[in-house]
């Protein structure tokens, strides 16, 4: 039997201002029946092309230069557009990355729902039960109420849900999901997964998912595409190309991971060098310039595709039956990872700790509605933080992780004074910093930076780079700087080639980008930096190396971290505590290796198991907790987990458990702890 | 010092050279580009004839020649003459110096302060954004022509007079309009980031809002020039502003009016610059836009 999508040497060219860039270059895998493939790549990879190329939705300044799309033995590039609309959202339909932007917020699913079926002769009351009977299959309670609500009432997991349910209401034959849970939670990350398996199962729908998360891949997927500068480096079945991956760049994109690296290491892999914008096809391998086992004929050669003796195949020469290179040890980027499992920055824990909060509760004015408009009322309060302790000592990392929602951002904001508190304390070295006025609080701004979780973003976009890393300096003015001299040593600190000192954040990739926020925060030499999803926004390889950096000046100037993210996976490598917030409360605090090791609270539990690993051996049953996180508006009587928490008892609904300490050190806020 | 610079020759060379190149190549942008140079040589013209009126004019503007009355193009007169017999090329150009200077501190003057409430406003307090937007409510709820006749009745008719006006009255569009930007800016990451550093409030205004806000400004300032020129046109023709015998494009449209059985002439002599005039800035106004943003720049 054929496969149902057959790509064979497609080439997509775009025009831009700077001449014709081919952004895939004689692409060719195929998509068998019933069968899930994924695509995975770096940003740039072209893997979101080969979709667009295959809806015939690129855009306008796209072309395809080349090649052939089969789909079910029919060329889809002979087909006119009118056919080609036909075929979408029938035969093939997408899944979109963000649920929010990709649904249209003035029509109710239904409505949705009932344009999508625009195709078919059935009445509208068959059209409704079809679309109820969707929304069930995909697992939104009360199908048929839910199904007149509109998008913005539905959750982020609901909508991605409900998304899915779209995708599948008119049973096509192709299923394309497009970074289906990278806009996310990882319990609702796990849970999205899990449905995805299931209709799989039940539906024996074909689908092609594309994703920069090779743990996604690795648990749903039965093929692999490995992406890199718009050309396949190798393909295959997803547990031969995982055990016995043969192309260097996949070599490195699964070493790099930071979810496969169970012990802690200071030190992450990495993959040198930038991808390259690549106006001209280069005459040899595209990896070349950042393969560590290139030689003369990678230069000069295109490699062809070599297949394995397990079947899959990957286009290197080191793979040649001539190969010079043939059984070389694999990569050795991360070289010095085995030794580094001690902390090289190993805190000598002084007894005052850097940064001490104590009961802190912030409440943020919620959406009042009119009646917060009339004089003499106010909007309702919100607390988006409750009873928060947290100690930082000197030198040390204290990773802080949540959800979406969980105040961990706040938390970070109001230690810097740009959230004001309503009660508790924040102690600088005994200092109190909560009621100080802007004024008060400048001068000691020096001492305390943040990097924030937009790489981009979160640098002014009119200033150049030159501006934004000596902008610290020109606000607290610290006496005899050489200005030039100080770009260029903080451009060298953190490996920011010094030409890059006159462009504007715009023209930075997102690594670059993130560089320039690090040494903005290190400029005045602080004692604490927060940082908010350092590695938010990156690649895997650049993630590495941006942690590394930060790992290296932690060292050099004794620094203490404050790291928020929701990557379990990263906070892992860096942490040498880690405390878990849920609904704007602590639940779990103590040693990182510790809490890995064993979570004593259940949500801890279900965020640690629920990471998908990059291996495909190891699928688990994802002991995913159900529902989602509720709002912070309408806190859950008791225990506020109870409503997720598969170990809830009766008291748990009743009464709201203090805090505990546990032999180990352990602060958790439960009834039960997993361990006593 | 030196030591440093001498390891850096390189950075050292080029740095000053790299700021004049980058003018050069923001003028070659608007030259380059057809919108940017029409609009440039509009521009420079309009600057021009306003200036060198006294010297170009081939007539005084106000010397009479009953003869020649409402006479039509010829060599003599450029544009034909109107009802008193004035050259109306001579007034046309002489026209132009008061719709420049109307114009160009008119929009000027209220664009700096619409910036500058308008930052305020978006970025300051609540209650400071109420009450501007409170004041910017009741200048607009007045139409022009009455806060106008009502200072005239107090004040005197005077070209100044009109000037302030024009500036009170079109403040509250610029402010409302940089309000709203500002706004948008003022919960994103990269504010908060220069919060976090310290940055104080002028800082954050002019360094970090002030560039991302302006580029829309120069739109609606282009577009604007027009407008306060026949507002001065129309209060003139009131007796509110300019006087007779001084000449202002208004005035020669307000008189070509009342002649326009007899004669077109006085119409299309003082309806083409204020045209040329209106797209000269506008394009002008996109092209810096245009110029002026970055990323805008990348794009293209």
């Amino acid at each position: 039997m054929t496969a149902l999508l057959q790509i064979r040497n497609l080439d997509v060219t775009f025009d831009t201002a700077r001449g014709q860039v081919k952004a895939l270059r004689g692409v060719s895998f195929d998509v068998p029946r019933g069968k899930i493939v994924g695509v995975v790549g770096e940003s740039g990879s072209g893997k979101s092309t080969v979709i667009w190329a295959i809806t015939r939705l690129l855009s306008a300044n796209g072309r395809i230069a080349g090649g052939e799309i089969r789909f079910d033995g029919r060329n889809l590039l002979a087909l006119t557009e009118d056919e080609m609309r036909a075929f979408r959202g029938q035969q093939a339909s997408i899944v979109f990355q963000d649920p929010m932007t990709s649904q249209i917020p003035v029509k109710s699913y239904l409505q949705q729902m009932l344009d999508i079926l625009y195709r078919r002769k059935d009445r509208r009351a068959e059209k409704i039960g079809h679309g109820v009977a969707m929304l069930r299959r995909v697992g939104i309670p009360d199908p048929d109420q839910r199904i007149n609500q509109f998008p913005h009432q539905f959750s982020g997991g609901m909508r991605q849900r409900a998304g899915i349910a779209m995708a599948l209401l008119m049973n096509p034959q192709l299923l394309i999901a497009d970074e289906p849970t990278t806009a996310l939670d990882v319990t609702m990350e796990a849970q999205i997964i899990h449905l995805l398996r299931k209709l799989q199962a039940e539906l024996q729908t074909t689908i092609l998912l594309v994703s920069h998360n090779l743990g996604l891949i690795a648990e749903l997927c039965d093929e692999i595409v490995v992406m890199y500068a718009g050309e396949v480096m190798e393909r295959g079945d997803i547990r031969s190309v995982f055990a016995r991956p043969a192309h260097p760049y996949t070599q490195a994109l699964i070493e790099c991971d930071p979810a496969r690296i169970l012990e802690r290491s200071r030190r992450l892999p990495t993959i040198r060098g930038d991808l390259q914008d690549l106006p001209a096809a280069p005459a040899g391998c595209v990896f070349a310039s950042r393969c560590p086992h290139a030689f003369d004929r990678c230069w000069s050669e295109k490699p062809a595709a070599h297949v394995l003796s397990d079947g899959h195949d990957a286009r290197c020469h080191l793979l040649d039956a001539s190969g010079v290179g043939r059984g070389k040890p694999p990569l050795a980027a991360h070289a010095g990872t085995p030794s580094a499992t001690t902390n090289p920055g190993s805190p000598t824990r002084s007894a005052d700790p850097l940064i001490s909060v104590r009961d802190l509760c912030v409440s943020l004015p919620g959406p009042g509605g009119l009646k917060a408009l009339l004089p003499g009322r106010s909007a309702p309060m919100i607390d988006v933080l409750l009873d928060v302790n947290l100690d930082l000592h000197v030198g040390e990392t204290l990773g802080l992780v949540g959800e979406s929602g969980s105040g961990k951002t706040t938390l970070g904001r109001t230690i810097l004074g740009l959230v004001r508190a309503r009660s508790g304390s924040v102690k600088l070295r005994g200092r109190e910093l909560i009621g100080l006025s802007e004024g008060q609080f400048r001068p000691l701004r020096g001492n305390m930076a943040m990097m924030f979780q937009d790489p981009i973003g979160s640098l002014s976009p009119r200033q150049s780079v030159r501006s934004l890393v000596l902008e610290p300096f020109d606000v607290h003015r610290p006496p005899g700087i050489d200005r030039d001299a100080m770009a260029d040593k903080l451009a060298d600190m953190v490996n920011l080639p010094r030409d890059l000192l006159s462009r504007y954040p715009h023209q930075l990739s997102g690594g670059q980008a993130r560089r320039v926020g690090v040494a903005r925060a290190l400029a005045l030499e602080p004692d604490l930096i927060i940082a908010d999803e350092p590695t938010a926004g990156l690649d895997v390889s650049v993630q590495g190396e941006v942690l590394n950096l930060m790992c290296r000046l932690q060292v050099e100037h004794s620094l203490s971290y404050l790291i928020i993210s929701h990557n379990l996976p990263v906070v892992r490598h860096v942490s040498d505590r880690l405390a878990i917030m849920y609904l704007g409360r602590i639940v779990e605090q103590g040693d990182c290796e510790a809490i890995f090791r064993q979570p004593a609270h259940p949500y801890t539990e279900a965020l640690v198991k629920g990471i998908p690993r990059p291996d495909p051996e190891q699928r688990r049953i994802l002991v995913s907790i159900e529902g989602e996180v509720p709002s912070v508006a309408r806190r859950p009587s008791g225990c506020e987990f109870h409503t997720r928490c598969p170990y809830a008892q009766d008291r748990c609904r009743r009464e709201l458990p203090g805090e505990t300490v546990l032999a180990d050190g352990r602060h958790v806020r439960c009834h039960f702890p997993l361990m006593d | 010092m030196s030591a440093t610079r001498s390891d850096r020759p390189l950075v050292a060379a080029s740095a000053p050279d790299r700021l004049g190149s980058e003018g050069w190549r923001r003028l070659r942008r608007i030259v380059g580009n057809w919108q940017g140079l029409t609009g440039l040589i509009l521009v420079l013209l309009f600057f021009a004839s306003a200036l060198f009126a006294p010297v170009l004019a081939p007539y005084d503007p106000n010397a009479l020649d009953i003869p020649a009355r409402l006479s039509g193009p010829s060599w003599l007169h450029f544009a034909g003459t109107d009802q008193l017999g004035r050259d109306t090329f001579s007034r046309v150009l002489h026209g132009g110096r008061i719709a420049l200077y109307v114009a160009a501190i008119g929009v000027s003057t209220s664009l700096a302060i619409g910036l500058l409430l308008g930052m305020l406003a978006g970025y300051g307090a609540r209650w400071l954004d109420g009450l501007l937007l409170l004041l910017f409510d009741v200048i607009r709820s007045f139409p022009t022509i009455v806060i106008a006749l009502a200072a005239v009745a107090l004040l005197g008719p005077s070209l100044n007079l009109v000037l302030t006006i024009i500036i009170v009255t079109s403040i509250p569009s610029y402010a409302r309009l940089v309000r709203t930007s500002t706004m948008a800016l003022r919960n994103t990451e990269f504010i908060i980031a220069e919060r976090s550093l310290g940055v104080g409030l002028g800082r954050i205004l002019w360094r970090h809002i002030l560039p991302n806000v302006v580029g829309p400004m120069f739109i609606l300032a282009a577009m604007d020039v027009p407008v306060v020129v026949t507002v001065e046109a129309g209060l003139s023709f009131l007796g509110l502003g300019v006087l007779p015998p001084t000449a202002s494009w208004g005035s020669i449209l307000n008189e070509g009016y009342l002649l326009i059985r007899q004669t077109p002439w006085p119409i299309i002599a003082g309806g083409i610059p204020l045209i040329l005039a209106t797209l000269g800035f506008t394009f002008l106004g996109e092209a810096l836009r245009d110029i002026l943003d970055p990323r805008l720049g990348q794009r293209r």
